[in-house]
């Protein structure tokens, strides 16, 4: 058995990763502490906190990392809390565009209508800033919230899409001293000293949270330059295989929590559910279905290996082999 | 020198609250991202060159060098100078947001999920109880494995509990302690950078 050709191993692999997403078994799934904590977080911010929402990973591990800022965004855009959108990486930046083009895409869902910064712009020189006000003219100026949106996101109120900056790790270490120094203008080319959101968060002594969704060690970043310099409140999000290394900031209390891997998103998407913030769960959940039939394949191949091990006396043989 | 000097100055700023430390400070952090953004003109004509130069030497695959040099300047190109009546510009619709999301991501994310499949045929093949280590691990692997998917619920909830446990009790030991470790690698070497100890950065090997 050990002599087994492994294009099996693919083929079982592959078919067991489609299977699931076509059958959609929806498992249920329990959340931990870590995730729990960053939820009951943004759950207490409002429209007078703001957030900074970081794509920091590369399309690889967008399937991870993508579900995690989404949820976040959805949270914060619930409770009207502005969130600016930074990358750490040049990549990062298409995954921070198309994470908020799912957000207020019209065709997902519980979306959000997303009004431009040139659309209200009359509203803004009027100084209807504050979002419920925003909100009652904008309305009370004939526009109608599409059949399903959740709610209005208005540019330069509720996000910002600052993108990405070279040597990003000193331009968070900018930042916590002002924003728009870092930042004169967002990816639009719209000046950042116009949003009302900048006005009243003008540094990260400022922000109440940045959630970096990372697929490497560039989240650390967050903790260096900008938990330690300013006291920011950062959290995790980050693949399964970089969750184990982030323990210790949890339990130094350097991150608020950690969202692990799919699991974390998944765990963020029940909560998100369960608190009637959207209407189901998403793109996370529905993985962790194909993620349980892979973890039950690899379990029950690491079985058959060592049963071909040690059945077939090749431990035995390695053994002779070591004393030879 | 010039790294000693501005090694020096933004350790001692950090536990300064000056007016006149946060001035420098400032400026520091507004000039460091600009400076830094000319390496990436060095690293574009390093690239340049090399592969300009395999591709006139006709070197062993050369035709791979125009796969690099192609989309280093056509990206920039359909970006920056095409104009949007062309499909120019970063946003969708344009040639650069079609080429990214369906080229760049999409092979991303392939060769990360090629992962799966190699994962499960080492451990088919590799992982094994050998010794008393190795059965350690590989329960605890075993165990955390299940406890992360939904699936590990359906043996318990001491399966998940357990796995959680491992994480965040011997896990979070272990890595503490590697951690402080490589921490006071870095503090050691930071300080032979700034005092001049160390100057292999610089290239050279020390000569």
């Amino acid at each position: 058995m050990l002599n087994l050709d492994r294009r099996w191993i693919f083929l079982a692999i592959g078919v067991v990763s489609i299977i699931p997403f076509l059958v959609g078994i929806g498992m249920p799934i329990s959340t931990t502490a870590e995730v729990e904590s960053i939820f009951d977080y943004v759950n207490g911010l409002d429209k007078n906190d703001a957030i900074f929402i970081s794509f920091d990973y590369a399309p690889g591990t967008q399937a991870e990392n993508t579900p995690m800022g989404v949820a976040v965004m959805r949270h914060a855009f619930y409770n009207d809390v502005p969130v600016f959108i930074t990358s750490y990486f040049p990549l990062g930046h298409g995954m921070a565009i198309e994470g908020l083009n799912y957000v207020t895409n019209p065709a997902v869902p519980g979306f959000y209508q997303r009004v431009s910064f040139e659309e209200w712009a009359v509203f803004r020189e009027a100084g209807i800033t504050d979002k419920d006000e925003l909100v009652i003219a904008w309305e009370n100026d004939g526009n109608v919230l599409p059949e399903g949106a959740m709610g209005w996101v208005f540019e330069g109120r509720d996000f910002a899409m600052l993108g990405y900056a070279p040597l990003f790790h000193l331009v968070i270490l900018g930042m916590t001293a002002s924003i728009e120094a870092q930042y004169p203008q967002d990816i639009y080319e719209n000046q950042l000293y116009e949003m009302p959101m900048l006005r009243e968060h003008k540094s990260l002594r400022e922000i109440s949270l940045a959630l970096t969704t990372a697929g490497s060690s560039a989240c650390r970043s967050w903790i260096v330059y900008g938990r330690e310099k300013v006291g920011l409140p950062v959290a995790f999000g980050v693949t399964a295989v970089m969750a184990t290394d982030y323990f210790p900031y949890i339990q130094s209390g350097q991150i608020i929590g950690q969202m692990g891997g799919l699991r974390g998103a998944a765990e963020y998407e029940v909560l998100l559910a369960e608190n009637g913030i959207t209407a189901s769960t998403d793109k996370a959940f529905r993985g962790m279905d194909v993620q349980s039939a892979a973890h039950m394949l690899i379990i029950l191949l690491i079985i058959m290996g060592n049963i071909a091990f040690f059945a077939g006396g090749f431990h035995k043989k390695t053994a002779m082999k070591g004393r030879g | 020198m010039i790294v000693m000097v501005g090694g020096i100055l933004m350790m001692v700023q950090y536990f300064i609250p000056h007016q006149y430390s946060q001035a420098v400070f400032n400026s520091y952090t507004e000039w460091a991202p600009i400076v830094g953004a000319f390496a990436l003109i060095l690293g574009v004509g390093s690239l340049t060159r090399v592969h300009s130069h395999k591709i006139r030497r006709k070197a062993k695959n050369w035709q791979y060098s125009w796969a690099v040099l192609l989309p280093l300047f056509g990206m920039p190109v359909f970006a920056l100078l095409l104009p949007q009546s062309l499909a120019g510009g970063m946003e969708e619709p344009s040639i650069f947001h079609f080429l990214f999301m369906h080229i760049q991501v999409p092979i991303q994310s392939t060769m990360f999920s090629l992962l799966a499949f190699y994962i499960a045929s080492a451990a088919f093949r590799a992982f094994r109880a050998k010794s008393a280590l190795a059965t350690v691990l590989l329960l605890a692997a075993v165990i955390v494995m299940l406890g992360q998917v939904p699936i590990g619920e359906v043996f318990g909830r001491w399966l998940p509990e357990t796995g959680l446990w491992i994480l965040r009790y011997p896990n979070l030991a272990a890595k503490r302690a590697i951690m402080l470790g490589v921490g006071f690698g870095i503090l050691a070497t930071n300080l032979k950078i700034i005092f001049g100890v160390e100057r292999n950065w610089l290239g050279g090997a020390g000569k």
